[in-house]
């Protein structure tokens, strides 16, 4: 098990009072907190090292290069990608978003006839068919919307069960012979549910289309690797899994990489630039990450993922489980509806909810007066709360600090919210 | 640090009886036309009631928290002999206690009034929300806005101004419409 006490003390942010309280920080969906050893690089890096990387030939930025490269590698081992010189499969992003619009657009220019005849695999045209599904981010939803719409292809959604899963079984019908893209999540953070994606996956690349899958609730929480999970493409932030802001990645199979032509042009992508001529654009990662890099916030988020590994993926998902537990009793709040599954299977410790007759926006602030941070508004993720039929909900969200006294105290707030607000 | 929040006596302070009570049954407020929703109660519904009146209407969002709201208002064009004024005000919407309550008093206070009054209100109520918990320091302006002085509270809280200036945002800008209008048909005329 996780040593509860000596996790919280590499987080000095959780010892403080909010509002006369004790901090319960139950928002680690939108945001994880940083441990010590995470700010501690970023300054290090400030205080020591600071410097552009891949250009000059000077020391500091020679050891800035190294160090950005060996953070690269870290963040590759936490989700069992190849990062060797020559192999990189992470690309450096400003983050998910960035990471799925670089993609979504990639594929557009390639539709465009850009990327030569290897890119040609990522094309699309109308006829052709984009996949996702009712319960994606809007960072999925949109920027492939938008690809939709540039390449005249139909875009498609998986629909999801009254527990908001989605409906993978129907993957068979869903994706057909002219699906040529997946873009979905593997764990919802509105639902909190994982997705069941080898029947989606095999469907898939049974008509040979492409595996966009939205790690960003995942990463943090289970244990990934993403080659044995045989998708093609894979976005994440650092922020999410207690690393810094500001940075990102996109997985590629390296082939599939070597193929995508590039979305974003500017210095370091390119080999030889010319006035007349096209320019000769690098191999990847370098193809995809144009202009001054997230230095210090690569080499945080390379600490997080080896501060992750050191504790054990699968240690993290089971401590998190009993607070996932301890979050789910939320479901026998008079008057509070949990939307997504209501067990404990195949979820991870994201928990949305709905208190009737409060607007969560005053459910939100009632809660913190007690000192509690959740999330309230629709997460960005307005379809599938359609799907149940509101607009916005209140959501309380697990990372590795939290502790089951802490799901006590939202219960015992939230089981308050409808007497103060006179709704009982 | 500034805090943003507050602490459970705070919370009293914000949420005060007026704006519970407003939340539960908003003045003003047609039920939307959907499945499910309760009939219009005194067969108040968004059709123009007033035939010598200008109609508009006017959507206001908030993408943060999914407050929204259509301001309807009809607007005698001063043929009467009396100046323009609001003749009818109504909304459909749903949102958080605090827009719609603050939709509820903007109705009462506004219904009747003339374009000016209503304009002269809507600046106070601008003000209040502006002052950052301090109120307007006006005992004038204070009788004006008569309910509406509940809102200081929520003046405070950065995140839920715009909760509070949702209605007042949607009337002004339907009654801006409804003025634009009356002149397009006068030129017409």
């Amino acid at each position: 098990m996780v040593d509860e006490a000596r996790i919280r003390s590499q987080f000095p942010i959780l010892d403080q009072e909010v509002h006369g309280h004790p901090l319960v920080y139950l928002d680690s969906a939108a945001t994880a907190q940083k441990p010590v050893s995470v700010i501690d690089a970023v300054r290090d890096f400030y205080l020591r090292d600071n410097a552009g990387v891949h250009r000059g030939a000077h020391e500091l930025a020679a050891r800035s290069t190294v160090a950005f490269e060996e953070a690269r590698a870290k963040v590759a081992a936490l989700v069992g990608a190849e990062s060797h010189e020559g192999g990189e499969e992470i690309v450096v992003t400003a983050g998910a978003t960035a990471a799925l619009n670089l993609l979504a657009t990639a594929f557009g220019n390639a539709s465009l006839g850009r990327g030569g005849g290897a890119a040609q695999r990522f094309a699309l045209k109308p006829g052709d068919e984009i996949v996702t599904s009712k319960a994606e981010h809007h960072s999925v939803l949109l920027p492939f919307q938008e690809l939709a719409y540039r390449t005249g292809a139909t875009l498609k959604a998986f629909d999801l069960d009254d527990q908001g899963r989605i409906l993978a079984e129907t993957a068979d019908q869903v994706i057909t012979e002219r699906t040529r893209v997946v873009a979905i999540t593997h764990v919802s953070n509105v639902t909190g549910a994982i997705t069941d994606i080898d029947p989606i996956v095999r469907r898939a690349h049974q008509v040979g289309a492409l595996v966009v899958l939205d790690v960003c609730q995942s990463v943090p929480h289970l244990p990934i690797d993403l080659h044995a999970m045989d998708v093609d493409f894979a976005a994440w932030s650092a922020h999410k899994m207690y690393g810094p802001t500001g940075v990102g990645f996109l997985y590629g199979r390296r082939g599939l990489l070597e193929a995508l032509p590039p979305a974003s042009f500017g210095g370091s992508m390119v080999e030889l630039a010319y006035m007349d001529k096209p320019a000769q654009y690098m191999d990847p990662p370098a193809r995809f990450e144009a202009g001054t890099q997230p230095v210090a916030q690569l080499i945080g988020a390379g600490v997080a993922a080896d501060w992750l590994r050191a504790i054990g993926m699968d240690r993290i998902a089971a401590h998190e489980a009993t607070i996932t537990r301890g979050l789910l009793r939320l479901g026998q709040v008079e008057g509070v509806r949990i939307l997504g599954p209501t067990t404990p299977e195949n979820r991870i410790g994201t928990v949305s909810f709905d208190v009737k007759g409060v607007h969560p926006h005053d459910v939100g602030q009632f809660i913190d007066s007690r000192g509690i941070a959740i999330r309230v508004g629709h997460h960005c993720a307005q379809p599938v709360h359609r799907h149940f039929g509101l607009f916005a909900s209140n959501r309380a969200s697990t990372g590795i600090y939290n502790t089951v006294a802490e799901t006590d105290a939202l219960l015992e707030a939230v089981a308050e919210v409808r007497h103060f607000f006179k709704v009982d | 640090m500034a805090d943003f929040g507050m602490s459970d006596q705070e919370l009293e302070q914000m949420y005060q009886e007026v704006i519970l009570e407003a939340a539960r049954d908003p003045h003003g407020r047609v039920p939307e036309d959907r499945p499910g929703s309760p009939a219009p109660h005194d067969g108040v519904t968004m059709k123009v009631e007033h035939g010598y009146c200008v109609p508009a209407e006017s959507q206001q969002f908030n993408p943060t928290c999914g407050d929204h709201a259509t301001i309807h208002v009809e607007v005698s064009d001063g043929t009467d002999g009396r100046p323009k004024a609001i003749r009818r005000i109504v909304w459909q919407g749903d949102g958080c206690s605090i827009s719609q309550a603050s939709l509820s008093v903007m109705v009462d206070l506004v219904q009747g009034r003339s374009v000016e009054e209503a304009m002269h209100l809507a600046e106070e109520f601008h003000s209040l929300m502006e002052s950052r918990g301090a109120g307007i320091q006006n005992e004038d302006a204070e009788e004006e806005l008569g309910d509406a002085v509940v809102f200081q509270g929520v003046s405070k809280y950065p995140m839920r101004i715009k909760c509070a200036l949702l209605g007042w945002e949607g009337m002004k800008a339907s009654v801006a419409q409804a003025l634009t209008d009356m002149d397009k048909e006068k030129e017409q005329a």
